[in-house]
């Protein structure tokens, strides 16, 4: 790594601790790692300096160290982040010492890095291509998409496959068949697109045993998420498009089931999906595209998802961003990165968040837990 | 040998998986192999976009692409390569959105163009600011529903040579460990750039230039090697690339004494003026003693908060989690940074190389539609065109020529070679020749090239090739060594840089990304409008060849 070569920079003092594992003798070791470096590092440099200047032997995953390949998936204190986006000053300043272990819900191969087979098998059962509908392109030229019509995969378009939803998934830990975020999310992508003609059939293939429906709502995949993709308000708008075209069979025990899984996992049920489950998400948009539409003119309020509204911050700075901007304002929601970014940034101006805190992401949580990789997580998931 | 193929591709990003995808339905049995999984190869980092002449935005037609592609490479381009791109561009572009690619859309609903640096006309097309993995996604995809074979996590390491035919791939099973053979009656290689010689580079660990070298390992010419282009805003410390939309959107440049001294070289375009002038600027500026710890000041803080995080918001996060800067409140530390190497293995107009049977295409290639200056958009659209001209020519031969043989004797020399590796406990490893190839290289083969500091790189070189023969890798299993990979990258590395040397002493000129203001500072037609070749006999030896015209006599270059 590029430590080595700058010039006159400040450094301090790193301490990590890493599970180690191997895959072929059972081996399992909880090791501290001490060492000098920039104060710029992310733990991604910090596991590089190990390897060159401590344990040639430690394995990780890595590429672009640029947040877009999705290679560095792994557990900071029992949180799934990407190595390279999780900066080390505020952990070392706040006297933290990390645990880094590999990726949940995945066999582990060696220290931390796991066997991702079990990943693409669900990613490639998704039909993950575009299957053309009856529509053919004019001229032989591209299709014809308004852009906002796009927008609606948007935050799909997202994943950069790195798993770290998979890793802290409920559903798939106590059922490894559940399809899961990441394949959901990316059947989304497919079912979202005007230009895909197999949506009928997906939806009814993603409502089978494992699919849509098995998933608890307990949001650590949105939580976890490094790219904003949120899977599971994809799944819901699955879920909602699903209700939508009929394919609900026995919704009813389905929905008996579900209510029991979630609040069994997380105590409580959330409601985000309310609108797009009773109208398809689509319609959702567009409705509302429409009231936002009404909210600039300063005529109705705005029409916030619950669990939005609840925080009153949040909503107060969306309502201001909608004013702001003076357009469209669901692009706002079907963004979510940049509106989140934008919130942030008006609320730090307003004095309303400490400058020091709010939503950098990909930090992992600061409570140090002790997992060990390949048995149950104890802590560390509560947000 | 433990599979055999119609056509192996080596390497899995646009070039590897377009050709793999035009192999596949020419009817060929294809498979590729990655040293990463297929969808983190690092054509997926690409921000801005794709040239093709649409003529979504404005009037635009493929000639006028080819003049702006030609006038752009400084003349070192091949003319026929470069109509060959622009005229499939446009096709090749409208397959990929058939095939699902989430374009940024016209108020039309066609595919959106943006104006990128010396196009006469806004040809770029994108999605958003993450054209690349758009791309990278819809090509999995299509490799997906096509259930091509890709050995995932193997490591290509040499190439298998037998009745002066390339027939194969010696690799090394990453994730389990072992070496592997692939037979195959045509290898394609795509392995990419080999941005990792130097240490500010906005190119991922995995861009090592394996491919380059694995092709000159067997006696083919690699050209052009001494063009490696500088990209101006990339982020102190690491070479993150912080995109030129930042400029288009209207950042200023400043020197630590807070002036925009694009002023003193490019008056008029300022911000605005191509990746090499200002690159050369930066570099001055640094230079003479007016930088920050060397790096100069990209300040966005004018724009506003607002256009920022809308316009803008990829680059804020870049600058936040790298440099700790938020860029509403600061500017951001930037200096030029190896970005893309215009030099590879040298291939004809359907990527053959001159060893039967061997193609290649993408970045690891120079067919050469570049020449000695790429221009932003064209890298991804040649990745595309050339990656299905080769997958079709490699299969359509492979469909028509019959057997394939490994020697026994060629295995089990890499076998004992790798074994004796594997034993060695006595020696350096790797990481510090690693760095100090890199860090030298920056200095003295960077942005300027000065007669003697390119000689001092070579003897330098010379010196780490000799360190890197007792080199020791630490991790002695089997399990995901990547101590063991790395080692072998760093060999290839050595040698590239060792051919650019060569290249850049016998270039006495300034073209393009080869600038000699101190001793050669003007293009010389009369003399260098040819390609360096080089290939290796026990060393790197130094040829030219003709760049082909058709249309288009050199003229200066002014913007
Ligand atoms: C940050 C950045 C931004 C860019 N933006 C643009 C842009 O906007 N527009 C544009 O046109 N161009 C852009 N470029 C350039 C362009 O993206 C690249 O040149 C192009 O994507 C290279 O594609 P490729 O398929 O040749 O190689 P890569 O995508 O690098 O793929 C190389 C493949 O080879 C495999 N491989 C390598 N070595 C081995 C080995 N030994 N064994 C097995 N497999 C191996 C890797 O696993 C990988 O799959 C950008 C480049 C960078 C770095
Ligand atoms: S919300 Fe559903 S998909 Fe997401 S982590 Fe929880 S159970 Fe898994
Ligand atoms: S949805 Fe997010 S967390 Fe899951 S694989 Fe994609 S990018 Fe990673
Ligand atoms: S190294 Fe690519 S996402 Fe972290």
């Amino acid at each position: 790594m590029e430590a080595a070569t700058q010039p006159r920079e400040k450094t301090m003092k790193v301490k990590v601790k890493i599970w180690r594992y191997d895959s072929q003798t059972g081996e399992r070791a909880l090791k501290e790692y001490e060492i000098e470096a920039p104060e710029w590092v992310t733990l991604l440099d910090i596991l590089d300096l190990i390897k060159d200047q401590q344990d040639g032997s430690l394995a990780y995953r890595k590429s672009c160290r640029m947040m877009i390949c999705g290679s560095c998936g792994m557990r900071m204190d029992g949180a799934a982040v990407l190595a390279c986006k999780t900066r080390m000053y505020d952990i070392v300043q706040a006297g933290h010492v990390p645990v880094i272990s590999a990726m949940g819900n995945l066999p582990i191969v060696k220290d931390l890095v796991v066997d991702m087979d079990p990943f693409w098998e669900k990613f490639k059962a998704m039909k993950p291509w575009l299957q053309p509908g009856y529509e053919e392109p004019p001229e032989g030229k591209e299709y014809r998409v308004s852009q906002e019509r796009m927008n609606v995969i948007h935050k799909e378009a997202l994943c950069i496959n790195c798993g770290c939803c998979v890793s802290e998934c409920n559903a798939m830990e106590s059922s490894p068949e559940f399809l899961g975020p990441q394949a959901l999310a990316k059947g989304m992508r497919f079912v979202g697109d005007a230009r895909d003609g197999a949506t009928v059939e997906r939806l009814e293939d993603y409502s089978t045993e494992h699919g849509i429906w098995e998933c608890t709502r307990c949001y650590f995949c949105n939580e976890r998420c490094p790219k904003g993709v949120d899977p599971r308000d994809a799944i819901a708008k699955l879920g909602a498009e699903a209700v939508n075209e009929g394919i609900d069979r026995d919704m009813g025990a389905k929905h008996a089931k579900w209510f029991i899984k979630s609040t069994e996992t997380t105590g409580w049920l959330r409601e985000t999906e309310l609108v797009p489950k009773t109208q398809g998400v689509i319609s959702a948009i567009s409705q509302m595209k429409f009231a936002m539409g009404l909210a600039v003119k300063g005529k109705v309020p705005p029409p916030f998802p619950p669990h939005v509204a609840e925080n009153v911050d949040e909503a107060r700075g969306l309502h201001k961003l909608v004013q702001q901007q003076g357009r469209q304002g669901y692009e706002g929601i079907v963004q979510g990165e940049r509106s989140l970014a934008r919130l942030d940034h008006h609320l730090r101006e307003d004095g309303e968040v400490p400058p020091s805190e709010g939503s950098v992401g990909g930090m992992g949580s600061l409570t140090s837990a002790d997992i060990t990789p390949g048995e149950e997580p104890t802590a560390g998931k509560a947000d | 040998m433990d599979a055999k193929h119609d056509v192996l591709v080596v390497g899995a990003g646009c070039a590897g998986m377009r050709a793999a995808i035009e192999a596949f339905d020419v009817g060929a049995d294809v498979a590729m192999i990655s040293k990463i999984h297929p969808t983190r190869s690092h054509s997926g980092a690409a921000e801005g976009g794709i040239n093709a002449a649409l003529g979504n935005a404005s009037e635009d037609d493929p000639e006028q692409h080819a003049y702006d592609t030609v006038k752009g490479s400084d003349y070192l381009g091949d003319q026929d390569a470069i109509e060959i791109l622009c005229q499939e561009a446009p096709d090749d572009v409208y397959q990929l959105e058939h095939w699902g690619a989430v374009f940024s859309r016209t108020e039309d609903g066609r595919i959106a163009q943006r104006p990128f640096g010396a196009a006469g006309a806004p040809r770029t097309a994108y999605a958003a600011d993450i054209t690349g993995h758009v791309l990278v996604q819809v090509l999995y995809e299509q490799i997906v529903k096509r259930d091509i074979l890709t050995y995932e996590e193997y490591f290509a390491w040499k190439l298998v040579v037998d009745d002066g035919r390339c027939q194969g791939v010696i690799c090394w099973d990453l994730l389990n460990g072992g070496l592997k053979v692939i037979g195959a009656k045509t290898v394609i290689l795509a392995t990419g750039g080999a941005g990792r010689l130097y240490t500010g580079t906005t190119n991922a660990y995995a861009c090592t230039g394996d491919g380059m070298a694995l092709a000159l390992r067997v006696g083919v010419p690699l050209k052009d090697m001494e063009m490696m282009q500088f990209h101006p805003t990339t982020l102190a410390p690491t070479g993150v690339l912080i995109t030129e939309g930042c400029r288009g959107e209207g950042a200023y440049l400043l020197n630590a004494e807070g002036e925009r001294f694009l002023e003193r070289y490019a008056p008029n375009a300022m911000e605005l003026a191509s990746r090499d002038v200002i690159s050369r600027a930066e570099q001055t500026e640094i230079d003479e003693g007016r930088g920050i710890d060397g790096n100069v000041l990209l300040d966005l803080r004018h724009l506003g908060a607002e256009k920022i995080i809308e316009r803008l918001h990829g680059t804020r996060e870049l600058a936040q989690t790298f440099a700790g800067v938020d860029p509403i409140y600061e500017p951001i530390p930037v200096r030029p940074g190896a970005h893309y190497h215009m030099g590879g293995v040298d291939t004809d107009v359907w990527g053959l190389t001159a060893l039967e049977g061997l193609y290649s295409a993408g970045e690891a290639a120079c067919v050469s539609v570049h020449g000695a200056n790429r221009l932003g958009g064209n890298a991804l659209m040649e990745t595309i065109t050339y990656g299905k001209r080769a997958g079709r020519h490699a299969a359509e031969w492979a469909l028509s020529n019959t057997t394939v043989t490994v020697p026994e004797g060629i295995v089990s020399d890499a076998d004992s070679e790798l074994r004796e590796l594997l034993a060695r406990t006595e020696g350096e490893r790797p990481w510090k020749i690693r760095d100090e190839l890199a860090r030298t290289m920056h200095e003295n083969f960077g942005v300027f090239r000065r007669e003697d500091q390119m000689q001092r790189q070579g003897e330098i070189v010379d010196r780490l090739r000799e360190r890197f023969r007792s080199v020791v890798v630490e991790d002695k299993g089997m399990l995901f060594n990547s101590d063991l990979t790395q080692a072998l990258e760093l060999g290839f590395l050595l040698e590239l840089a060792q051919c650019m040397v060569v290249c850049g002493l016998a270039r006495k000129e300034s073209r393009g990304a080869h600038a000699r203001p101190h001793d050669y500072p003007d293009r010389d037609d009369e003399n260098f409008l040819k390609h360096t070749l080089v290939t290796w006999h026990d060393g790197p030896q130094l040829d030219w060849k003709p760049v082909t015209m058709t249309k288009w006599q050199p003229q200066e270059r002014t913007y």
